[in-house]
C-alpha cells in the first residue's frame, strides 16, 4: 500500500486515481473533523467539500517535508478558524450545548452527548490538542507542526487535557 | 494523580508511552516498571478509559454530495492549453497561418468580395442621383448675395419661386431615395400587419425582454344582448391568440343569467382585447393590476442553471467512475434528486413565463335584469297557489283548534267547575233573596 506522500507525488505526476485514493482515505475523517468542531451539519459538509477542493487546487505545491496529514488538517484547521472568526465566537461554548443537541448529529447517543459536553468544558488549546490526538490520531510532532507549538508543549497540554477530560466526564455524569 | 506526577515516571510519560511517543529506551524502562507499579497501572488505565470513552462521540457518514462534487472537480478537464506556452506573437502567427492555409476561408473571402462588388456597382446610380440632388439643394440655398440685389415684388416672387423649387427638389430627392432603397431591399421593411402573435414568439419575448410583468384585468359587464355577448367573449379571445381558462355560467329561474369567465390572452393583446370587451355592453366595474416578477424569474433561472451544472457534473462522474458500487449508487441517488429539483424549477419557470406572456382577464357578464323578473309565474299559477295555500291554512286552523280543545279542554272544565260552582251558588242565593223581597 502506498503512503499518503507517495500518492500525492503520483497525483502531482498526473494520476487521478492517486487523488481518488487519498480522497477515499480521508473523506470520512475530514468530514468528522468538521462535524465535531462545528454546530451546523450543513456547514460541516460545505467546509469538508471546500477543504478537498482547496487540497485539489493546492496539492501541486505540496512538498513532502511535512506529513500529508498535517498538511491536510492544516487546511482544515484554517477553514475552521476562519469559520469561527466569521461566527464571532467559539463553537463549544456552554450556552450552545443545548442548541447543539437539538440540531445534533444523526447518531448522537447519550454517551456521545456526554463526551461533547465534557469537551465543551475544556480550555480551548487543550481541547484542540486532545481532539487532534484522539479523533484525528495525529502524532505529537504533527500536532506541534499544525498548531505551531513545541512538542513538549503538546505533550504537557495533552496530559492536562486528558486528566481534565476524565474529571469532566465524572462531573457531568454526577451532575445528571 | 498528584502523587503519580511526583513518581519516577510521571503521568505525561505514561501517556506518551501509551501513545507510542516515548523514546525506545525510556519506553522499555517504563514497560518493565508498569508491570509491578500499581500506581502507574492505574494512571494508564484512566488514560485508556478516557480515550475509549471519547470514541462515543460518533459522527454519521459524510453525505454523498461532497464526494460527487469533489470527484467531479477532479474529473473536470483542466489540461494546460498548449497555446499558453507560446508567446503572443507566435500564437497570432499560428492562427493566421492556420487561416491562410484553410481553403474554406479563401472560398468565403472570394464570395464576400463578389457580393461586395455587386452591391457597390448596384448602388452607384443611386449615389450619383443623391449627389446631384444635394448639389441642386445647395445651389438653390447658396446665392444669398445675388438676392440682396433684387427689389420689391420681383424679389419676393423670386424668393417664393426659389422656396417652391427647393421644396419640390427636396421632395423629389426623398421619393427617389425611398424608391431606390425599396428597390434594393424589397423585403426589408414590409408593412407590419396587425396579426395576432403566436404563442411561441410571445414566450420567447417574455424570456428576453427586460422587466417581467404579470398582468391581470377584471371587468364586470352588463350585456346589451346576453346571448351574443357570451358567445362573443370566447371568440374574441381566440381571435387574439388567447383561450378560455375557466367558465362558470348561472341561469337560475327568477333571476338574471350570469357568466363568470376567466380568459388568458397574450399580454401584448391585452389592451385591444379589453377594448373589444367594452363594446359588449355597459362596463360596471373595471380593474387592472401589474405584478413585477423579474427578480423571482432571474433567481429561478440562476438556481436552475446551477442545478443543471451539477447534473452535468454528476453525469460526467457516472460515465467515468469505475469505483465502488456504493459510490456509484450514491451518485445516482444524488443525480435523481438533482433531476427532480431541475424539473420542478423548470415547471415553475414555464409557469412564470406563461403568466407573463398571457395576461389573465376575468369577465363577469350579466344581463339586464328587470325584463325577466315576472317570467315563469302566471296569474293562474298564482291563484292556484293561493287557493292551495288557503286550504292548507284552513286545515291547519281546524286541526289546531281541535288539538287545543283536546289538549286544554279537561283542565278548563275542571277550573270552571272549581271556580264557577261557588259563583253560581252565590248568584242563585242572591236571586232567590231578590225574588223573596220582590
Amino acid at each position: 500500500m502506498n503512503t499518503d506522500e507517495q500518492l500525492v507525488l503520483a497525483f502531482q505526476g498526473g494520476s487521478r486515481e492517486a487523488f481518488e485514493e487519498l480522497f477515499e482515505r480521508y473523506r470520512e475523517p475530514v468530514y468528522r473533523f468538521f462535524r465535531r468542531r462545528l454546530d451546523h451539519p450543513g456547514r460541516a459538509e460545505e467546509l469538508a467539500q471546500e477543504c478537498f477542493l482547496a487540497l485539489l487546487q493546492n496539492v501541486a505545491r505540496y512538498e513532502p517535508r511535512a506529513s500529508f496529514r498535517s498538511y491536510l488538517y492544516g487546511i482544515a484547521m484554517n477553514l475552521v478558524f476562519a469559520e469561527r472568526r466569521k461566527a464571532g465566537r467559539e463553537i463549544s461554548e456552554n450556552e450552545k450545548l443545548d442548541e447543539r443537541e437539538d440540531r445534533g448529529s444523526g447518531q448522537a447517543t447519550d454517551a456521545g452527548i456526554l463526551v461533547r459536553e465534557a469537551l465543551g468544558q475544556l480550555q480551548h488549546d487543550e481541547r484542540e490538542i486532545l481532539m487532534l490526538r484522539e479523533y484525528e490520531q495525529l502524532s505529537y510532532d504533527e500536532i506541534g507542526a499544525l498548531l505551531r507549538v513545541p512538542v513538549n508543549t503538546v505533550r504537557s497540554r495533552l496530559v492536562r487535557a486528558r486528566l481534565a477530560m476524565k474529571e469532566q466526564l465524572v462531573a457531568i455524569k454526577d451532575g445528571d | 494523580m498528584d502523587r503519580s506526577l511526583q513518581h519516577v515516571f510521571d503521568a505525561e510519560e505514561v501517556m506518551a508511552y501509551l501513545d507510542g511517543e516515548l523514546e525506545p529506551q525510556r519506553a522499555a524502562m517504563l514497560a518493565s516498571h508498569l508491570e509491578h507499579c500499581a500506581e502507574c497501572q492505574s494512571v494508564a488505565r484512566e488514560l485508556r478509559t478516557v480515550s475509549g470513552r471519547m470514541l462515543n462521540f460518533e459522527i454519521e457518514p459524510m453525505p454523498a454530495r461532497v464526494t460527487a462534487v469533489v470527484v467531479a472537480e477532479l474529473r473536470a478537464p483542466k489540461k494546460p492549453e498548449p497555446a499558453r506556452a507560446l508567446g503572443f506573437r507566435q500564437r497570432v502567427w499560428a492562427k493566421w497561418h492556420e487561416l491562410a492555409t484553410n481553403r474554406k476561408v479563401w472560398g468565403f473571402a472570394a464570395a464576400f468580395a463578389v457580393v461586395a462588388m455587386a452591391i457597390a456597382i448596384g448602388s452607384l446610380p443611386t449615389l450619383f442621383r443623391a449627389h446631384e440632388a444635394n448639389q441642386r439643394v445647395s445651389e438653390l440655398s447658396a446665392p444669398a448675395p445675388q438676392r440682396q440685389t433684387r427689389t420689391g415684388a420681383s424679389y419676393k416672387s423670386w424668393v417664393h419661386k426659389d422656396e417652391a423649387e427647393l421644396q419640390q427638389s427636396q421632395q423629389a430627392l426623398m421619393s427617389e431615395n425611398m424608391v431606390s432603397t425599396a428597390a434594393a431591399q424589397p423585403a426589408a421593411e414590409p408593412a407590419p400587419p396587425p396579426a395576432p402573435p403566436q404563442s411561441g414568439d410571445t414566450l420567447q419575448s417574455a424570456e428576453s425582454v427586460g422587466p417581467m410583468i404579470v398582468q391581470t384585468a377584471s371587468l364586470s359587464i352588463v350585456a346589451k344582448n346576453y346571448d351574443e355577448a357570451s358567445e362573443a367573449i370566447g371568440k374574441l379571445a381566440r381571435a387574439r391568440g388567447g383561450y378560455v381558462e375557466k367558465l362558470d355560467a348561472k341561469a337560475q329561474t327568477g333571476s338574471a343569467r350570469e357568466l363568470s369567465i376567466a380568459l388568458r390572452v397574450p399580454a401584448k393583446q391585452l389592451d385591444g382585447f379589453l377594448e373589444d370587451l367594452r363594446q359588449l355592453g355597459h362596463v360596471e366595474q373595471e380593474s387592472q393590476s401589474n405584478e413585477e416578477v423579474s427578480a423571482e424569474y432571474v433567481d429561478l433561472q440562476a438556481r436552475l442553471r446551477s442545478a443543471q451544472a451539477t447534473e452535468r457534473r454528476l453525469i460526467e462522474l457516472l460515465a467515468t467512475r469505475t469505483g465502488r458500487l456504493v459510490d456509484v449508487l450514491d451518485v445516482e441517488r444524488e443525480l435523481a434528486r438533482v433531476r427532480g429539483e431541475i424539473e420542478s424549477m423548470q415547471g415553475q419557470s414555464n409557469l412564470l413565463q406563461h403568466r407573463v406572456s398571457y395576461a389573465t382577464v376575468q369577465v363577469e357578464l350579466s344581463e339586464v335584469y328587470h325584463e325577466r323578473l315576472q317570467l315563469g309565474v302566471s296569474t293562474g299559477t298564482k291563484l292556484r297557489n293561493a287557493f292551495v295555500e288557503g286550504v292548507h291554512n284552513l286545515e291547519d286552523g281546524v286541526v289546531g283548534a281541535l288539538v287545543f280543545v283536546l289538549d286544554e279542554g279537561p283542565a278548563i272544565l275542571f277550573w270552571l267547575a272549581v271556580l264557577g260552582l261557588p259563583v253560581w251558588l252565590i248568584w242563585r242565593r242572591r236571586r232567590a233573596r231578590a225574588d223573596a223581597k220582590g
